[in-house]
């Protein structure tokens, strides 16, 4: 009961908790992108660090949150247009979290995270409702049939597996030969009716997302806000291993989220992402 | 800057540089063909990904040219991520001056699916034909 009532009491300090977290899955970020502009990473890493052991007590400013920033606006600056998706999320969270060290005003930076991931998400739905390539199914269907989705599940399969294999085979082939000559291949389906499946899948998450976003712009706090939120993030996990993206949408919900059930969800999902990245089983 | 000011732009702030940096996103989308998996639109998961993009080159190998270039490395990935006539251009002036050919036919194609009967094609996005200028 003891350890409960610790587990409860450490939930409770959500801010600091999530912080917390976000500085994990941000170092292990950094960790993996280290090697690239190793020129300009050195000496920011050795300026923080030293920094950090003689003057963390002496001043005021969050210097490994500060370290960290710059390490992630040295691969924007060089990798704008090869960076992921959240690399940008990543570092609007930071941002907030380092001016928040300033202000101290809770409401502002819970204000910062939700207006940012109803951004996200919106911004998601609309890309998806924008794209004939994903609304029509033929995405999800090439996806599929290439075994990029549900990897984790067909592996139980190893019929699907041949099918997935056959298809990958025929790809290459194709891409050996001239484009000029016009020549096509038929993807065998992994299951049957899987154009169907494609289109109602591509409107599912169309409908998931845009009640998720809407949720959080009105009802930031409601539990069932972070119910469907906690499903969307889940599902995505079990279609494929976005472990980075969705540690960062698993930090705000822990950051919005009054729930200890659904808070202690959020950090387990943050965790096990964490060390799905860290063992390289998950994507960074 | 007084009180009320000062709430607004540190709630709405950094949202708006969000919302900025997807204004761009959208923008290089459509002017510059940009892929909509990269540049911060959030817009992964919704068409192929830029690497079923095909450079193909005439006669060519491309991995002679990548071999130990990193700025051919450079030129063409950019070609595959905004696959446009200007970074075409730029890519087909790169391999002119180091194969020192006269003349060069560069294309790019993207991969098409149809989920209706399962085909699954190229369609040239652009091409571009470079002679050598000097004498």
């Amino acid at each position: 009961m003891k350890y409960l009532t610790v587990i409860k009491d450490t939930l409770k300090d959500q801010i600091a908790l999530a912080s917390q977290l976000l500085l994990l899955v941000l170092a292990a970020y950094v960790f993996t992108m280290a090697e690239e502009h190793r020129r300009w990473k050195t000496p920011v890493l050795f300026i923080g660090l030293l920094s950090w052991f003689f003057l963390r007590h002496r001043i005021k400013h969050p210097i490994i949150w500060i370290t960290l920033f710059v390490l992630l606006a040295v691969d924007l600056y060089f990798k704008y247009f090869w960076v992921a998706n959240h690399h940008f999320m990543l570092i609007f969270m930071v941002l907030s979290v380092l001016i928040y060290s300033y202000h101290k005003r809770t409401d502002i930076l819970l204000k910062n995270i939700q207006i940012l991931l109803v951004i996200v998400v919106l911004t998601s739905v609309v890309q998806k409702l924008m794209s004939t390539q994903f609304m029509s199914g033929d995405f999800y269907y090439y996806m599929s049939n290439r075994g990029v989705l549900f990897r984790n599940f067909i592996n139980f399969f190893p019929e699907k597996l041949e099918i997935i294999k056959s298809n990958s085979k025929n790809l290459f082939d194709l891409h050996a030969t001239d484009p000029n000559i016009g020549e096509h291949i038929v993807l065998k389906n992994i299951l049957p009716n899987l154009g169907l499946i494609s289109v109602v899948f591509a409107w599912v998450t169309v409908v998931m997302e845009l009640v998720v976003a809407i949720a959080l712009l009105f009802k930031p706090r409601s539990v069932w806000t972070h119910l469907f939120f906690a499903a969307m993030i889940l599902g995505i996990l079990c279609t494929r291993f976005e472990t980075g993206f969705m540690a960062l949408l698993a930090i705000c919900g822990l950051y919005l989220c009054r729930n200890l059930y659904l808070q202690l969800l959020y950090v387990l999902i943050v965790i096990g992402c964490f060390i799905l990245i860290l063992t390289k089983l998950g994507f960074h | 800057m007084n009180n009320t000011t000062k709430e607004f732009v540190l709630k709405y702030g950094i949202p708006t540089l969000a919302v900025i940096v997807i204004a761009v996103h959208l923008f290089l989308v459509n002017t510059k063909n940009l892929s909509k998996w990269k540049g911060g639109g959030y817009g992964m998961y919704t068409e192929l990904h830029y690497f079923g993009n095909q450079i193909y080159i005439p006669g060519m190998s491309l991995d002679s040219l990548l071999k130990d270039n990193q700025e051919m490395k450079k030129t063409l990935s950019c070609l595959m991520v905004m696959p446009n006539i200007d970074n075409l251009n730029k890519a087909g002036q790169l391999i002119l001056k180091t194969t020192q050919k006269d003349s060069i036919h560069v294309q790019i194609w993207k991969p098409i699916v149809n989920s209706k009967n399962g085909h699954y094609s190229r369609v040239l996005i652009d091409e571009v034909y470079l002679k050598t200028t000097g004498f």
